[in-house]
């Protein structure tokens, strides 16, 4: 079966009902993406099927293919973060790290859909992706950032 | 602590193994080889390249806490370097850095306080290397040559040099004895802050934990684990699920079923179709309420007396207002994000280990009790760790890998899914904690007793060992309980008897008896993020609330007429007094006028 994982196509052999973060870590060897709970409870294996958050670990990868999938790995140019993997950065935000790609793919998700959410937005949208060093004020703080650098380089140049 | 440089070349081997993470071009992890010639190997931590650039070794898991944030500020401090001039890798196991309690090991928040003086003392020493370098090349007094940042000067003579033009003459300088620590007051990294170190590393994939290491020749392994702890397997029925794609091999092992399948999936798809009957182990018939049921009848007398003033008993009986309570707390797993793992690559009586782990020395032991081997024989690469709280300080997941690796020949990740890592956690112990006060007419507190009820930590570690690893040696369980032990006994981690956080309370109360009441069950406890204080300062802080409310007073300032006026705990209060009265003020304005103030409270006081 094949695979349009961050614009490139990857090849698979696995049986269709695999979840699709197991084919991601361990066929396409992009390993960002990780494994939590394996039940959709805690949201770290979450990636963006067609534009929209989805959780790898219940989605059989035979429900995806040809569908465009990104994952953390497909964020950044090549020369540059993207601005809400940047706004991480600058507000200190992970500890141990492991959840955060998950929050960024999900952060991503809502920034598309609510360029500028409030603090109540931005709660409903990511109170599901479980951090537990619990880096929740700080997320909170980056979705801001990424939200007004996001503004900024619709303006203009960045 | 050994900081020569034998100590480093017999680190020499774990150093060059040592699992990275960095972004130096994208993606892209970086091993770095401590042995190339013209670098200045200062001491068992520092080393200074010959492009200036300083590699440090941590001998701590980073578990989210910061440590390597935390020891990168530390010598890039003593070094005058920016911190993104260091580059730091973590320490395989080496018995030259076990520094806490004789086995290296993350735990009761001492790498802060250990490192402090190490690793400062470490780059000192390396500086002082690289200025007795400049000394003799110039051919002048140490003493006239001064460091500006990562700049030698000879400020007579108008000659300078960088710290990576001195590596390879600096390396032949004496190891100083006694190194000069920068002053406290020229301080600017430490004490302010600082963006994280592996920040950006974790905003995409650069960085590697545990379950992303991959080894050429891998397999993947799921655990079925029995009903009750303890439990062992006894008839296997695996017969469709051996016939399954990619399924390589199911078979016991001493804490329950191994599957093992060319990918992870493989594995745990095989594990559903696999049934087994369990010897049952010794939790069986333990029962949440019947426990609790009997935590709650001991009495004061039960237990033992960690601090006694005064006579509680007779000013409770004399007290104007007596308030009693029961706090309950349950068992929790440390449930870290990213479940136990552990990769494993085993030759003959050698092994070596990838592991996200709190302490290299243990994996060493169990490892090489697992694989019938000598400890030294095992090669540790301690990986970051999503999340630990003190559960990557029990090595049971790398024990099982080394097992099943030994069996099927092969390189082997062994991923524990999401249920297994709640039900085979070393838990926090549950509790009653049984609170009195008595206050006098005016409302003020005069006695406390307080009882607490719960599995000992400490006097646990034996038995727990024994049961997660039948047949452990003594040498290994020595190990482990002295750790424990000596754990319990340092100034982090109050005592034996889950009574910390509240026999040292600051709060000042005349008459107080504080007693702690070991039960004993075949659960597994142990240390789980900030111990006993997850419990103890739960109790004192309610039960302080609840005194305040029998006075009828308002609790902050119940609070800040009980401890001493020159501690800590006071500014504390005062501090959040100050916070409280703003935001009542603000209130109040916002009130009477609807005008919506844009200020926040700040706190002013001496840092």
């Amino acid at each position: 079966m094949k695979l349009n994982v961050n614009g490139k196509t990857a090849e698979d052999s696995v049986p269709p009902e695999t979840p699709l973060l197991w084919v991601l870590r361990e066929e396409v060897g992009l390993t960002g993406t990780k494994f939590g709970c394996g039940k959709a409870l805690c949201g770290a294996c979450t990636v963006h099927v067609d534009g929209l958050p989805k959780r790898s670990c219940v989605t059989a990868v035979g429900a995806v293919a040809d569908k465009p999938i990104l994952t953390i790995e497909g964020l950044a140019s090549d020369t540059a973060l993207h601005p809400v993997q940047q706004a991480w950065v600058e507000e200190n935000v992970p500890q141990c790290g492991y959840c955060q790609a998950g929050q960024i793919m999900t952060c991503v998700a809502l920034l598309k859909v609510k360029p500028k959410p409030t603090d109540t937005e931005i709660d409903d949208a990511m109170s599901a992706n479980l951090c537990r060093c619990g880096t929740y004020p700080r997320i909170r703080k980056a979705v801001h950032r990424a939200a007004a650098a996001l503004e900024r380089s619709k303006d203009g140049p960045r | 602590m050994d900081l020569s440089r034998r100590g480093f070349l017999q680190g020499a081997g774990a150093l060059s193994l040592a699992v990275t993470l960095g972004c130096g071009s994208k993606g892209a992890a970086r091993i770095r080889h401590a042995d190339q010639t013209g670098e200045l190997a200062a001491n068992l931590y520092i080393t200074v390249k010959p492009d200036g650039r300083i590699a440090l070794i941590v001998n701590k898991a980073e578990i989210g806490q910061g440590v390597s944030t935390g020891y990168t500020t530390l010598v890039a401090e003593e070094l005058g370097v920016p911190l993104d001039q260091v580059d730091f890798t973590f320490a395989g196991a080496d018995p030259a850095m076990r520094v806490s309690f004789n086995v290296q090991i993350t735990g009761g928040s001492t790498s802060t306080k250990e490192g402090f003086q190490i690793l400062r003392h470490a780059a000192a020493s390396a500086r002082e290397m690289l200025v007795a370098a400049a000394a003799a090349t110039w051919n002048v007094p140490a003493s006239e040559c001064t460091v500006a940042g990562d700049r030698m000067l000879h400020v007579v003579s108008k000659r300078e040099a960088g710290y990576g033009e001195l590596t390879k003459f600096a390396a032949h300088q004496a190891v100083p004895g006694k190194p000069k620590l920068k002053p406290v007051k020229e301080f600017t990294l430490i004490g302010k802050t600082n963006r994280r170190v592996d920040g950006r590393a974790k905003v995409d994939d650069c960085a590697v934990y545990g379950i992303d290491v991959k080894v050429p020749g891998m397999v993947h392994a799921t655990m079925i684990h029995g009903p009750t702890y303890g439990a062992r397997p006894d008839v296997i029925s695996a017969d469709a699920a051996r016939k399954r794609p990619g399924v390589i091999d199911i078979f016991a092992i001493k804490a329950g079923v191994a599957v093992v399948a060319e990918n992870y999936w493989q594995a745990i798809a095989a594990a559903r179709e696999v049934s087994v009957t369990w010897k049952q182990g010794a939790t069986v018939g333990l029962d949440t309420e019947k426990l609790r049921a009997a935590m709650r009848d001991y009495d004061d007398e039960d237990g033992i007396a960690t601090r006694e003033s005064g006579n509680a008993g007779k000013a409770l009986g004399n007290a104007a207002t007596k308030v009693s309570a029961i706090y309950e707390a349950p068992y929790l797993a440390h449930a870290p994000l990213e479940p136990q793992n552990c990769t494993v690559s085993v030759t003959g009586g050698k092994a070596e280990v990838w592991a996200p782990t709190q302490s290299p020395t243990l994996v060493q032991a169990f490892v090489a009790h697992a694989i019938g081997g000598e400890a030294d024989n095992v090669v540790v690469n301690t990986t970051l760790s999503g999340g630990g709280f003190g559960r990557r300080a029990g090595p049971d997941v790398c024990a099982q890998a080394a097992a099943i690796a030994k069996r099927v020949k092969r390189p082997v990740n062994l991923i524990w899914s999401r249920e297994i890592d709640m039900t085979q956690a070393f838990y926090r112990p549950s509790y009653a904690v049984k609170l009195e006060g008595g206050l006098a007419a005016d409302g003020h507190p005069t006695a406390l007793r307080a009882n607490c009820i719960s599995q000992s930590i400490a006097m646990s570690s034996c038995e727990m060992m024994g049961m997660v690893l039948p047949g452990i040696s003594r040498v290994l369980k020595s190990m482990v309980v002295d750790s424990m032990l000596a754990m319990f006994s340092s100034n982090s981690i109050g005592d034996l008897f889950a009574i910390e956080g509240l026999k040292d309370t600051p709060y000042q109360i005349a008459n107080a008896r504080l007693v702690a009441t070991p039960v004993a069950t075949k659960l597994p406890v142990a240390t789980w993020r900030s111990v006993d204080n997850s419990v103890t300062g739960f109790a004192a802080e309610g039960f302080i609330d609840e005194l305040a409310v029998a006075a009828r007073q308002d609790p902050l300032a119940y609070r800040r007429k009980l401890v001493k006026d020159d501690s800590r705990q006071a500014r504390v209060l005062d501090a959040e007094i100050a916070i409280a009265m703003t935001a009542e003020i603000l209130a109040a304005v916002r009130a009477t006028t609807g005008a919506s103030l844009r200020t926040r409270p700040t706190i002013h006081g001496p840092r």
